[in-house]
């Protein structure tokens, strides 16, 4: 039984929820999810839509809001990278600040429609395919840094050295390759999982009001009460999504820049 | 109806183009929002850091200036206190002159009062014994019936005048000792 039909016939209501069906395009012979893309790219605008604003009314007096969001934003990132890499990890403050900003739009997306098939913008990050390119573009730049603060040397060693003798290298490799490719794809799994989940319990909501006793429609009343909750819920959620995939990338970067073995 | 007719797990190409999407966002706001940013707050913290220091520093004026004002009013009032004193040791010494003068020109007027007053007893008695001697003449002449000649009977009468002027003497003299007491 597939998701999509375990959603069906819940208290005798038709469910159309479809999960991973999008509309497609074929780009250079291949197969793209033309919906998510729109989404993306509107995300992509509109943050640098809010970057360019900023630029353009920058003032070192007082600050207006989207300056006053954008500088607590660029702070605590910068104040979180200071903390945990030092002064040799300001490299990074850009990569995390945008990536905050960029997947804290994406998510918002999920309380301007009515989830899943019914949303007006499908929020990118609820589709495996945003959130995995992510995590993959952090964690080559993470092995790169690390290459860089190491040497190759120093990186390989780092994987077979590590956490047992150098004579058991085969299973420090072993170990810390599944480490190494479990980072990327919990990384992705984490915030595609959570906003997938968001999207599918607005999509549930929005099926309540089918439900009728007689004429009293309980499902629409239901649905009134309950989505916005819920979509307040999800601003949260889009919120703290955002923040661990930004703080677990300063992370990534701080243990391959680290020196300790 | 099939609810989902793909693997929502299974990636695609669009992956390609959302990454191409993030980098271009990347490089926007990291090679032209960030750094304009940066020196917004970069400025606002050197301003503040200037506005805090000045405020340090006028904080240490004011300061100075307090001990300053401290020191003068301490000085203004131990020089205040040496005036007073001074002042005080100046009206005793004032006091004690003025007194020693009353006291040294009370004693002279009483000095000056007692010898007027005994050179003037002593005219009195003088007069008063001159005066007698004429008297007792009179009532001599009167009571013999003839002329005495004061020349005949000086000697008698100047025995007469000295006892009353001696009397009249040893009166003056308890007089002048009681009035100089």
């Amino acid at each position: 039984m597939s998701l999509g039909q375990s959603l069906m016939g819940i208290h005798g209501l038709v469910a159309d929820i479809s999960v991973g069906d999008h509309v497609t395009q074929q780009v250079l012979g291949q197969k793209i999810d033309a919906d998510l893309l729109w989404s993306t790219i509107a995300a992509g605008i509109i943050t640098i839509a809010l970057g360019l604003m900023v630029r353009r009314r920058a003032t070192a007096g007082v600050p207006g809001k989207v300056q006053l969001a954008w500088e607590m934003v660029v702070t605590s990132t910068q104040n979180q990278v200071e903390t945990t890499i030092g002064p040799r990890g300001a490299r990074i403050v850009p990569l995390a600040v945008t990536l905050f900003v960029f997947i804290l739009i994406c998510n918002f997306f999920t309380v301007i429609g009515l989830g899943a098939t019914y949303d007006v913008l499908l929020p990118p990050a609820a589709d495996i395919n945003l959130p995995l390119a992510l995590a993959l573009f952090v964690i080559l730049l993470v092995h790169i840094s690390s290459i860089r603060a190491r040497g190759i040397v120093g990186y390989v060693k780092h994987y077979v050295a590590q956490p047992f003798p150098i004579f058991l290298f085969p299973f420090n490799f072993f170990i810390n390759l599944v480490e190494e490719l479990a980072k990327p794809v919990t990384l992705a799994l984490r915030l595609f999982g959570n906003l997938l989940s968001g999207g599918l319990m607005l999509a549930l909501l929005a099926f309540l009001v089918q439900w009728k006793l007689g004429v009293i429609p309980v499902g629409g009343v239901l649905f009134i009460v309950f989505d916005p909750v819920w979509k307040i819920f999800d601003l949260a959620i889009g919120v703290i999504q955002a923040f661990i995939f930004a703080l677990l990338t300063i992370l990534y970067f701080d243990t391959a820049m680290s020196n300790d073995h | 109806m099939p609810i989902a007719t793909s693997n929502f797990l299974v990636p695609n190409f669009t992956l390609v183009f959302e990454l191409i999407a993030f980098l271009i966002v990347l490089g926007v706001i990291g090679w032209t929002v960030l750094p304009f940013l940066n020196k917004a707050l970069t400025e606002r913290q050197d301003q503040i850091r200037g506005e805090l220091e000045a405020a340090d520093k006028a904080k240490a004026d004011a300061e100075d200036a307090d001990a300053e004002r401290r020191s003068e009013l301490e000085e203004a009032r131990r020089h205040a206190r040496e005036i007073v004193a001074q002042a005080n040791s100046t009206a005793d010494q004032v006091a004690s002159s003025a007194q020693t003068r009353a006291q040294a020109e009370y004693d002279r007027i009483v000095q000056s009062a007692d010898v007027e007053i005994a050179a003037a007893r002593q005219t009195a008695v003088h007069e008063v014994t001159a005066r007698v001697g004429e008297v007792v003449l009179a009532a001599a002449e009167r009571v013999i019936g003839r002329e005495i000649q004061a020349a005949d009977h000086q000697d008698l009468i100047n025995e007469a005048v000295a006892a009353i002027s001696a009397e009249a003497e040893s009166g003056t003299t308890a007089d002048s000792s009681g009035v100089t007491r």
